[in-house]
């Protein structure tokens, strides 16, 4: 009993203390998309990291991109911006700094001279006016293939290189009883394939005409129909299920052997591993037909929002230095499924896919931007709707099709 | 007139901060949003004005057109269908049906649901390859078809089904309060001129319910404009953007793709098609009164 008071004496203590230790500790609250096994393991590594330099880990995670960028904005607007956000790459980013909501990040990026060790295309969309915004955490590529290697073995065929290899092999499966092809009918997902079909219907320099240089009338010429006509053919490798259906369900078809292919982003990869399965041995992982020469980047950021309180800002310091951190990069990755997005990281060392993405990936003219960076979130949808609007709507002609795609893009930049 | 000011001080104090929220928040913020969508507004509001441009590419979406349309589709399909599901499952119960309350909490349980979880569980129910088709199938009726999930001319109306299966108890509770509220005699009166038990229901009592209906129809309506979380967690608007709803259409527009000028533009065609729809009320209100 004589304890109690010294007990509370020390509590006393104790309460008197916590102030000055509370200040010294870095509060971190950072909103992301990252929910999936894989995914959660991968955020899970930097969230340690921090924890381990003594900050502590708040994490807002959001079910998908598009809730998470809205609470990000609508905290952003309510006075009560979040210590990090997550975002990918592209025109967002760069609006986002042009109304100066973001903290120009120059002095790290100095100091750890990103310009070199990051490639030209990430550099040139991750800074506006001269000023570092983003912090690059990885290197995703959209035109991967993923194919059970179990069914792929069964019915005795190879990895299709172009899409006419494609048909004829999806036949066969079909023959054998399986869904050819794993989709997810959700139009960003409906959108992605149809970007990979374009790259191997008319190569990257005419991908980069219409996504880059936003040439009109090669977005609605002859090679887009055929692209068009080419994705819809794919509605009879498709099972009945698939609207609605998240990515990461459409990978565990692959990855449990009801459906031979995926093509989705190598984010998938991490699915794979979450399922304890092995790259090169239960699983392949290959370009997207007719798409070898070609690296669609997809490049999840961090953005620091501006913030008043100096606690927080030396947070957000801390916590882009530890992200930047070639070796923590490489960890993220071995659970993300992409490459780091510094150069100077060792992905090698993570497997046989990530070997193959960098041999690729190394070419800089394979590099080839994906959606958000060539285009904004508005023309980015008005696309995803054309794709989906088709795609569900077998009535409408490929011709038709093209020609919207053309009036968008000649409306893009008005 | 000094003298009003000072009549009913307090009333009058306990309501101005309910009233002045009211004209800022409400009232202030609609006239903000049509403002917003007379301008280029893009991830910010940029108060330069257009004309009329947002509502122009507005009506040239197609996307709009058939969220626009499901709206009236939902409307008009899931207001009578609640209504005529409630009241019979009311006039059943009224009936002095034995265990009255089990049946009671039965058909007001959905209600308890959030939509969000309402439409999950829909979702899983009419997956094709995971639900009642495949149940159905895996008993032996091969051919046995229900695929209007993943069906785009379809989808909307499963979203109708979840609709009505989670408001009905709602009207059921509403048109049981109000039949119990009914006069005996009525019923005597009615049992006296020998009139069927359905006749009666039909002609003299449900008339009498005439508020309860127009109650009813206010709440089933403001359920059809705002409803945003059913279509995400059951359709997420597929396939393609088939069963897509207004509300789902400006959400998208103001946050996925940083265009609150088009957001705006929808906001604002919602908002005329739910005063077109309750103009003809107000007059009747106006004239009776």
């Amino acid at each position: 009993m004589t304890r109690k008071p010294v007990l509370l004496g020390g509590a006393a203590l104790m309460t008197a203390l916590l102030p000055a230790a509370m200040a010294s500790a870095q509060t971190a609250d950072v909103i992301h998309w990252w929910t999936s096994g894989g995914e959660s393991r991968a955020i899970g590594v930097f969230a340690d990291a921090f924890e381990d330099a003594g900050g502590t880990w708040v994490d807002s995670a959001m079910v998908g991109g598009q809730a998470a960028r809205a609470s990000a904005m609508t905290r952003i607007a309510g006075g009560e911006p979040p210590t990090a956000m997550q975002w990918n790459i592209g025109v967002a980013v760069q609006q986002l700094a042009e109304e100066g909501l973001l903290r120009p990040l120059n002095d790290l990026a100095d100091a750890g001279n990103w310009v070199d060790n990051l490639p030209p295309l990430i550099v040139e969309n991750a800074t506006h006016d001269g000023n570092f915004y983003a912090v690059p955490v990885n290197i995703h590529a959209d035109n991967w293939m993923w194919y059970s290697a179990a069914i792929f073995d069964e019915v005795g065929v190879e990895p299709p290189e172009t899409w006419d290899d494609f048909f004829a092999v999806a036949d066969q499966i079909q023959a054998a009883g399986y869904t050819p092809l794993a989709l997810g009918g959700q139009p960003w997902q409906e959108s992605l394939l149809f970007r990979t079909i374009i790259i191997a219907a008319g190569g990257r320099d005419y991908y980069r005409q219409v996504f880059v240089d936003h040439d009109v009338e090669a977005a609605g010429g002859p090679l887009m129909v055929e692209a068009f006509d080419l994705f819809g053919r794919l509605r009879d490798y498709v099972d009945e299920g698939s609207p609605g259906r998240l990515w990461n369900e459409a990978t565990m078809m692959v990855a449990n052997n009801e459906a031979a292919i995926q093509i989705m982003g190598d984010w998938a990869k991490g699915e794979f591993n979450a399922a304890g399965l092995v790259a090169g041995e239960d699983y392949g992982c290959h370009m997207a037909p007719g798409t070898r020469d070609a690296y669609v980047l997809v490049v999840d950021v961090f953005t620091f929002p501006v913030l008043d309180d100096e606690d927080a800002t030396a947070a957000q310091t801390m916590l882009a230095e530890i992200m930047m951190d070639p070796a923590t990069q490489v960890e993220f990755n071995r659970h993300k499924g992409a490459l780091p997005a510094r150069l100077d990281a060792d992905a090698s060392a993570i497997d046989a896919c990530a070997a193959i993405g960098e041999q690729i990936v190394s070419d800089p003219d394979a590099q080839l931007p994906n959606m958000a960076l060539a285009f904004s979130n508005d023309v980015e949808g008005q696309v995803t709707d054309l794709v989906t609007e088709y795609w569900n709507d077998p009535s409408m002609s490929a011709e038709e099709a093209a020609e919207r795609f053309s009036d968008i893009v000649a409306n893009a930049d008005s | 007139m000094v003298g009003t000011l000072g009549r009913n001080l307090t009333s009058k104090a306990v309501l101005t901060p309910t009233i002045i929220a009211m004209t800022v928040c409400f009232y202030g913020c609609m006239a903000w949003t049509i403002y917003v969508s007379f301008t280029r507004s893009g991830m910010l509001p940029n108060y330069e004005l257009v004309g009329l441009a947002q509502y122009d590419r507005l009506w040239g979406d197609n996307r709009w057109h058939v969220s626009f349309a499901n709206m009236f589709i939902f409307g008009v399909l899931f207001i009578t269908g609640a209504l005529a599901l409630g009241t019979l499952l009311a006039v059943l119960i009224d009936t002095k049906v034995r265990m009255e309350g089990a049946f009671r909490t039965i058909f007001l349980y959905p209600l308890s649901m959030s939509f969000i979880v309402t439409g999950l569980a829909w979702r899983w129910f009419l997956d094709p390859t995971d639900g009642l088709q495949s149940f159905v199938r895996s008993l032996g009726w091969e051919t046995f078809e229900f695929d209007w999930l993943v069906n785009r001319d379809m989808a909307i109306y499963t979203i109708v089904i979840a609709a009505i299966w989670q408001g009905s108890g709602l009207i059921m509770a509403i048109m049981l309060a109000g039949l119990r509220s009914i006069d005996r005699d009525v019923w005597k009166a009615t049992k006296m001129d020998g009139i069927p038990t359905w006749r009666a229901y039909l002609s003299v009592i449900l008339p009498q319910l005439q508020p309860l209906v127009i109650t009813c129809v206010v709440l089933l309506a403001i359920t059809v404009v705002k409803s945003f979380d059913l279509v995400v967690a059951l359709t997420n608007g597929g396939p393609g953007f088939s069963s897509d709803l207004p509300a789902k259409f400006v959400v998208d527009a103001a946050f996925e793709r940083a265009n609150i000028g088009q957001a705006s533009a929808a906001a604002v065609m919602m908002l005329m098609a739910v005063v077109a729809a309750l103009a003809p009320y107000f007059y009747l209100v106006r004239r009776r009164s």
